[in-house]
């Protein structure tokens, strides 16, 4: 791998030990994976912040970058943590943890990391085409290769740190052209209807394409948010990184092996991800968070309505979306919900809030919380998890 | 005397007692990260201690989490003093790079056995088999 002499400084230490220890991983990284250098990021955004997911073990480490100095080099931000403040009295959290959270949040501010505490960094500021990015969460690093067009590998927490302290990342992966090109053409027999059926599309496909590029044809005018449903899936069940969504797209595919998608194998996914029938006592939409417009349209549909007693209605966005979105937030609130910001049902404790079953839109949620919530999972598009949750 | 030649990860040298496993670990939630023990429910390493081993393994596989274990475990002194793998995943490779424990891979870790002395070179990428432990596996 070719260093510049500014590299090769920082790898033998002339910028102290935080520097050196963040270029070791990344020439490491980089010669395992085939890098030829390392290329100046535009952002870097880490995982590994929520107490309930990491535990203590970052802080040792996390700590020791902020004695030696560590500053981010580029604007860098960081996935949601255990809870939100603002909803403190509804979270299961005890002082312990209030302080371990509170101090994980306070190193990576340190170091100059902003704590927006969201996975969808992009509906904050989104990367501009063709940019390398750093990214670790790996919904947000799907909807940046596939929607937004910037370029960037799925890194994991401490790799994701490490770019942002250098302001670089080895250019292995979908850094280069040739390992974006698509690598499979799939032929998706009935059109997706809604964010959950193109949730379910998204973990049938991450788990048989393993790292295989994808052009999906019969998507035609997907919005956005299905897309990230879609991606935010592919990424939970497999190695998925990049995507084509088109409705007809004869020429990315000529010699490319296919895959057929057909109706029972969409609807056999759809099912999978029930493991109830039974009423949920927690109902959470904002997986991965919602944008402004998703929340509008949950307010929409929610005003006027209430919310069963005996159900938690969470919505799950950005600090940054809820208060622009503070009219819409006062109508799910009025209804009896909450909106909830700075985490989400799967990185915080709703097991320890007593629920046992959790309904949801999202397709990651859904497969996640059986196991990392020791929940019971219901999957349902959105209309329908509002209308299980109200009377 | 027996010498295995693989990559170079991390370097620095050390030598100690193996343990082997043929399963992959995943450092957050398959180690206790106060005592360095396996936790890992039906790995065959369980219950059993990394502290001060040459631990042997075929990849590291879950949470990236898991490099911060290994950091913990170091600074705790219950890690362990060098780290041979098949093939190395970025997990293990940035855990050893931040902990600063010597690492190699590409290297047959069936060759080697739980107990047996060996001596690890990270800057060649080779391990030593010194002394073979009196025992069948």
């Amino acid at each position: 791998m070719h260093l510049t002499r500014e590299d090769e400084k920082t790898y033998d230490g002339e910028l102290g030990w935080a520097y050196q220890t963040s270029m070791r991983i990344l020439v490491k990284l980089g010669e395992i994976f085939g890098a030829t250098r390392l290329i100046p990021i535009e952002s870097a955004h880490a995982s590994g912040v929520s107490y309930k997911t990491i535990g203590d073990a970052p802080i040792d480490f996390l700590e020791a970058l902020v004695q030696a100095g560590a500053k981010a080099k580029v604007a860098s931000t960081v996935n949601p943590g255990g809870f939100d403040y603002e909803n403190i009295e509804a979270m299961a959290v005890t002082r312990e943890i209030r302080e371990k959270q509170d101090k994980i949040i306070e190193l990576y501010r340190k170091m100059g990391v902003n704590p927006v505490l969201t996975c969808t960094p992009y509906y904050i500021e989104a990367p501009k085409r063709g940019a390398h990015l750093a990214w670790a969460e790996s919904s947000a690093v799907v909807y940046a290769n596939s929607v937004l067009g910037a370029w960037t590998n799925r890194e994991g927490g401490p790799s994701a740190l490490a770019a942002a302290l250098i302001g670089k990342t080895p250019n292995y992966g979908v850094h280069q052209p040739e390992n974006r090109r698509p690598s499979i053409h799939v032929k998706v027999e009935t059109v997706p209807e809604n964010e959950a059926e193109f949730g379910a599309l998204g973990i049938y496909l991450g788990k048989v394409l393993g790292d295989k590029v994808p052009v999906l044809e019969g998507l035609p005018r997907a919005e956005e948010t299905h897309l990230k449903q879609l991606g935010a899936a592919m990424a939970t069940s497999g190695m998925a990184s990049i995507f084509y969504p088109c409705g007809s797209c004869p020429r990315r595919t000529e010699g490319l092996e296919t895959l057929t998608v057909d109706r029972g194998t969409a609807k056999g996914a759809f099912e999978g991800l029930s493991t109830t029938s039974e009423e949920p006592d927690m109902v959470f939409l904002g997986c991965p968070h919602c944008s402004f417009n998703e929340v509008k349209r949950i307010a929409e549909i929610i005003r006027g309505r209430k919310v069963k007693p005996d159900v938690r209605f969470w919505v799950c966005t950005s600090r940054y979306v809820r208060e622009k979105a503070e009219a819409d937030v006062k109508t799910i609130v009025a209804a009896g919900g909450r909106v909830v910001s700075d985490t989400c049902a799967v990185v915080t404790w709703v097991k320890e809030l007593g629920v046992e079953t959790l309904m949801t839109n999202s397709a990651k949620t859904a497969y996640y919380a059986p196991t990392m919530n020791k929940v019971k999972a219901r999957f349902a598009p959105l209309n329908q998890c509002i209308n299980t949750a109200c009377r | 005397m027996r010498e295995l030649k693989g990559r170079p990860i991390v370097s620095g040298q050390s030598r100690g007692k193996a343990l082997v496993s043929k399963k992959p670990i995943s450092f957050l939630g398959g180690i206790d990260p106060e005592t360095g023990r396996v936790v890992e429910k039906d790995h065959d390493l369980k219950d059993q201690s990394v502290k001060g081993t040459v631990l042997c393994f075929p990849h590291g596989h879950g949470s990236t989490v898991g490099s911060y274990v290994l950091y913990s475990l170091a600074k705790k002194g219950v890690g362990p003093k060098a780290i041979i793998n098949a093939t190395a995943d970025p997990v293990v490779v940035v855990g050893a790079v931040i902990a600063e424990i010597p690492m190699i891979d590409h290297i047959d870790i069936s060759q080697i056995g739980t107990g047996d002395t060996v001596e690890v070179d990270g800057e060649k990428g080779t391990v030593k088999i010194l002394e073979a432990a009196a025992h069948c596996t």
